[in-house]
């Protein structure tokens, strides 16, 4: 079944290596192609290591790839955008300024007016649950708090397409299944296309419209996977449970 | 100036123990001080600490020389401000560029590196012959002590930026000229204070050294006036001011780093 939706997002032949201390090529990145739909839920999934950070830059544009293109709306990725919001792996927060200063460095970065830009702000940092700790700076706060920070920022700056890098990969379990939660819900409040990276497969389950899935190094994409199941999702509905056997089938054939 | 005092007196407070330690500390300083004073009668002079601290506060109403102690700590502090405010904005600049861009730090850093090692005082004699004998040659040694300091720290932070903070800015539609005076500039505070805080005590040092080597006023002049006229109990007076400034110099460094470098406080 194909995706709905205008294409928004787009690579191919997308390819990346690195030049190791050696001197030896080291191809992270095969050959990657595929499309991002307005307004999906898409997830890439792959095993640690497999170089999702290394292309979430490069659709991010913050990494020139060796071979092939991004191109974003028809134009050509070259220079991160505001357009391509990103929530990364570990907090990237910038430490010195306070939950409020975070959010609203976007727009601040766009010249929007103060009083404008606080009220934006402030919207994000109540839709992510952090009211309250506007004035805190990111090392009073905990890695979910950071973390609902960091997305809170990022859709300030009111992106077409939010890149997010395993934004719970290091939070505890329990945090990890609430802050899940919790993204579904200001998805469905704040709909935009999420490009969500995970290592985890009930994550992307529970999160996916569709789910792309990476091989390991030079990671390459081996199947996709449309999920249909009714939101918000059940880690123990029958379907809920095939599927996550099919697709840990898939990574590792002899499971 | 009041807040400052009000904070360190609150810390001070809170950890009694401390201050029962200081209060130790120094009492037996005074004690051996004056044990010493006592025994040393007839051979070499050792001023009692009751005649040194009577004679520290008369000369803070009757002057010593032309100036009051107090005005010859002014004359000694306005010159460090000058020299460390000037090598302050200089060495920052300096220091970040070489951050920034490699080929600024190629150019700069072997200069630097050869200048380095000359030890502020070894620039006295060049000083004097350029500035004259005033206030000017004084800032000017300040300034050298300070800038090298101030320029190498300001350098390190820059350089250790962290390069997702970077990319961050970028993505939320920072300029170059915001990614550097929002990201890299923040950033680099604390290492830039690390270096603020020892460079003002070598500009102390410095000020100090170069009084004492020539000078009209300020507090090293007190201690070669003392000696010239062979006044230990001046020279005294003097050592004293110069250790009491010195402290409250770093500590006043201390607390407005930690008011200015709050998020960086490791918290539990
Ligand atoms: N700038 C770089 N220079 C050299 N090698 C790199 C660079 N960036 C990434 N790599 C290598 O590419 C591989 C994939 O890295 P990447 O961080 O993209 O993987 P990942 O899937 O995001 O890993 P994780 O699951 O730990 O987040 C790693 O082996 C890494 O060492
Ligand atoms: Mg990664």
């Amino acid at each position: 079944m194909e995706p709905a939706g205008n294409i928004i997002l787009r690579c191919e032949h997308l390819s990346r290596s690195f030049t190791t201390p050696s001197g030896t090529d080291y191809r992270v990145l095969g050959d990657v192609s595929f499309d991002v739909r307005e307004n999906e839920f898409l997830v890439l999934f792959g095993p640690g290591q497999c170089g999702k950070t290394t292309l979430l830059n490069l659709l991010a544009g913050l990494d020139q790839p060796t071979g092939g293109f991004v191109e974003m709306q028809g134009e050509p990725v070259h220079a991160p955008s505001p357009s391509r919001g990103v929530v990364y792996q570990t907090t990237s927060l910038f430490p010195w300024l306070t939950v409020m200063g975070n959010v609203e460095f976007g727009p601040a970065s766009r010249g929007i007016p103060k009083a404008e830009r606080r009220k934006q702000a402030q919207y994000f940092i109540d839709l992510v649950g952090l009211k309250g700790f506007e004035k805190s700076y990111p090392n009073q706060l905990s890695g979910g708090m950071q973390q609902r920070a960091g997305i809170a920022r990022a859709y300030c700056s009111d992106p077409s397409v939010l890149l997010m890098d395993e934004p719970f990969g290091h939070l505890d379990a329990q945090t990890r299944y609430m802050m899940e939660q919790e993204l579904e819900r200001i998805w469905r409040a704040e709909k935009r296309t999420v490009l969500f990276v995970t290592n985890n497969i009930e994550e992307a389950l529970y999160l996916a419209d569709r789910i792309i899935l990476l091989t390991n190094c030079p990671s390459v994409i081996c199947k996709e996977y449309m999920v249909n199941l009714p939101r918000p999702r059940n880690y123990v509905d029958p379907a809920f449970l095939q599927l996550r056997k099919e697709i840990t089938r898939e990574m590792d054939p002899t499971q | 100036m009041q807040r400052i005092g009000k904070t360190v007196w609150k810390r001070l407070k809170a950890n009694r123990q401390t201050l029962l330690w200081i209060v130790i500390s120094f009492a037996t300083l005074l004690i051996a001080w004056q044990v010493a004073s006592m025994l040393s009668q007839g051979r070499v002079q050792i001023p009692a600490p009751l005649e040194v601290f009577e004679a520290f506060f008369r000369s803070m109403t009757v002057p010593i020389g032309k100036n009051t102690i107090l005005e010859h700590a002014g004359i000694s502090l306005w010159r460090v401000l000058l020299g460390f405010v000037v090598a302050s904005v200089i060495g920052m600049a300096i220091g970040i560029l070489m951050g920034v861009s490699p080929k600024a730090h190629a150019v700069i850093n072997p200069l630097f590196e050869f200048v380095r090692p000359i030890p502020p005082i070894a620039w006295i004699p060049l000083s004097i012959l350029w500035f004259g004998l005033g206030s000017s040659n004084k800032i000017f040694i300040i300034f050298l002590a300070s800038f090298t300091y101030v320029t190498i720290n300001s350098y390190e932070g820059a350089r250790n930026v962290d390069p997702k903070l970077i990319g961050a800015a970028r993505m939320l539609g920072a300029s170059r000229r915001r990614v550097f005076t929002h990201v890299i500039f923040p950033s680099s505070v604390p290492y830039i204070f690390a270096g603020l805080q020892i460079a003002l005590s070598v500009s102390w040092a410095a000020e100090v050294a170069a009084e004492i080597i020539y000078s009209q006023n300020g507090v090293g002049w007190i201690i070669t006036m003392g000696m010239n006229n062979g006044n230990i109990t001046q020279i005294m007076v003097g050592m004293i001011a110069i250790g009491v400034i010195g402290y409250l110099l770093s500590t006043l460094m201390r607390v407005v780093e930690g008011r200015l470098c709050r998020w960086n406080r490791q918290e539990t």
